[in-house]
């Protein structure tokens, strides 16, 4: 698989721990900016992995992860992470949060405090900035840690199930806030999730994994997203027969089954 | 028109659970229940004023110490002598303690060279290594200190290397794709996670300080609060031994609640995140 100018890339990736354990087993995938791939798939099929190797905590075993044809050697602010339980510091501020990335670029601390609060105004907490993290709700620090990935200015942004823990509505707002974002900032979004629906919506394109070892079996492209950014509405978006038939298709891939015709 | 309860704002939630205050009723309680016991057994005699003086000696042998003086410096030069010492120590511990806990908790190599170091100091009594102390850098003040050091560095190192695996693996990797350095890391995320930790090292080192201050000051001191109670208890000036003792304590008691002071002032985050 060609990797093309501006893309993060994965290809015939195999991770295993020792001898024995096998987590991914040739993966291929080329996350291109502009595009929004969500990763679904059972509880052991490597999503997490996926996402380790991409933001490059951990190298394969075999295969190559790139970007733009550079090999990646480790963590970089090129591709920006939100993390599953947000990774903030509640030692600094909110907008101190948020300004970490800047200040260790090396960005003047006057005019990182003011990109900080550009960034929390993206994300609708501009009158936060001095609380401190614990003041807030879970869906307000999945937004610090999504402001705060978005300050380094990232060419990919990395995400691993940061809404898992939100209740439904505040998922909802954050799908939509997510879109606006990942448009704006013209990044690659990665995805890992474990709601379907959510895949769906949010993605140009979902790839399925299977486990033991984690491979892909499945990979759909969509344009709900797209079609939400554009002016549709995102409750019709959902209800659509082809959104339906869709999340069905997608979770009989995810349980390696035939879908189901009604 | 009458408001609605809807409208006004939320009670502020109290700090202190009860359960806490009621610990400290019990406390305060307790103290008291001794302070009888201790007035009882003196008033009737139960035991010799030589032994137990009353707590009306003791009293008076605190106002004798901090106006006249006892055993050639008054009360306020004693604390200033002691305090100078367990202070400098502590500083002195932090100085080395924090740094060789960092290096423990980020170094394999540090780890292998501090670690057996640290394990060969923490159990050793105070009074063990005082004579060599003593041979090695004279009866100065310089001794003194390095006692009292030395018995503090081993809670401050381990409570710091410790406090760093506060950091969660996702803070540290977060930092690392800001492009983070190995020492920005360690500063930006490992030193503040692990103030909680080191506060509480700092605790017990200065507990660990105060219990050292006696023996530090048996050789050749002129002055301070185990001096003071050494020399009393050699002419079985009772009163004056308990006195010195009671002040000790209040001073311990009061460098923990500076602590908690600094706690609550500058981590109100702890157990928070």
């Amino acid at each position: 698989m060609a990797s093309r100018a501006g893309s993060l890339a994965l290809s015939h990736v195999s991770l295993h721990y020792g001898a024995g354990l096998a987590v991914l087993h040739d993966v291929s995938l080329t996350l291109a900016r502009g595009e929004f791939i969500s990763v679904i798939g059972r509880s052991g099929s490597g999503k997490t992995s996926l996402l380790n190797l991409a933001g490059g905590f951990v190298a394969p075993s075999s295969g190559q992860v790139s970007v733009d044809d550079r090999p990646v050697t480790g963590p970089g602010p090129d591709r920006a992470v939100v993390f599953q339980d947000d990774a903030l510091y509640p030692w600094r501020s909110v907008r101190e949060n948020v300004a970490l990335p800047l200040k260790l670029r090396g960005m003047a601390p006057a005019a990182r405090a003011e990109r900080a609060r550009a960034w929390l105004a993206e994300v609708g907490l501009q009158d936060h900035g001095d609380k401190p993290i614990w003041q807030l709700s879970g869906g307000q620090r999945q937004r610090v840690g999504l402001a705060r990935a978005l300050a380094s200015e990232p060419e990919f942004l990395l995400m691993d199930e940061p809404l898992g823990a939100l209740d439904a509505m505040t998922r909802d707002q954050m799908h939509e806030l997510l879109l606006r974002l990942w448009q704006d900032s013209h990044a690659g979004a990665l995805l890992i999730t474990h709601s379907v629906e959510e895949a769906v919506f949010l993605s140009t394109s979902v790839i399925v994994l299977a486990p033991a070892p984690g491979h892909i079996v499945h990979r759909e492209d969509f344009d709900f997203g797209r079609r939400f950014l554009c002016g549709e509405d995102p409750r019709a978006l959902k209800s659509e027969p082809a959104f339906i038939a869709a999340r069905e298709r997608l979770l009989a891939a995810i349980h390696g089954k035939e879908p189901v015709h009604g | 028109m009458v408001d609605l309860p809807i409208t006004q704002p939320a009670p502020v939630p109290r700090r202190r659970r009860p359960a806490l205050s009621w610990a400290r009723y019990v406390g305060l309680a307790t103290i008291g229940g001794l302070l009888i016991l201790w007035s009882a057994a003196s008033a009737l005699g139960w035991a010799s004023p030589l032994f137990l003086p009353s707590p009306a000696r003791v009293w008076a042998a605190l106002q004798r110490v901090a106006g006249q003086g006892y055993a050639n410096a008054t009360l306020a030069q004693h604390v200033a002598a002691s305090l100078w010492r367990v202070g400098g120590a502590l500083l002195a511990a932090m100085a080395v303690g924090v740094p060789a806990g960092l290096v423990i908790a980020t170094s394999r190599i540090g780890r292998g060279i501090l670690d057996p170091l640290i394990e060969f100091i923490r159990p050793l009594p105070p009074l063990a290594y005082l004579p060599l102390i003593i041979i090695w850098f004279g009866i100065g003040e310089l001794s003194k200190v390095l006692v009292i050091a030395i018995a503090m560095l081993a809670p401050i190192v381990i409570s710091t290397a410790s406090g760093v695996r506060a950091a969660s693996e996702s803070q540290i990797q977060a930092a690392r794709t800001f492009g983070a350095t190995r020492w920005q890391v360690i500063r930006e995320v490992m030193v503040p996670a692990a103030l909680p930790s080191i506060l509480t090292g700092i605790r017990i080192a200065l507990g660990a300080g105060w219990t050292t201050l006696v023996a530090a000051e048996l050789v050749a001191a002129t002055r301070g609060l185990g001096y003071m109670i050494q020399s009393a208890a050699q002419f079985l000036v009772t009163d004056m031994v308990i006195a010195g003792i009671l002040v000790i304590s209040a001073l311990a008691t009061l460098s923990e609640l500076g602590l908690r002071w600094v706690e609550r002032r500058f981590l109100p985050w702890i157990g928070k995140a």
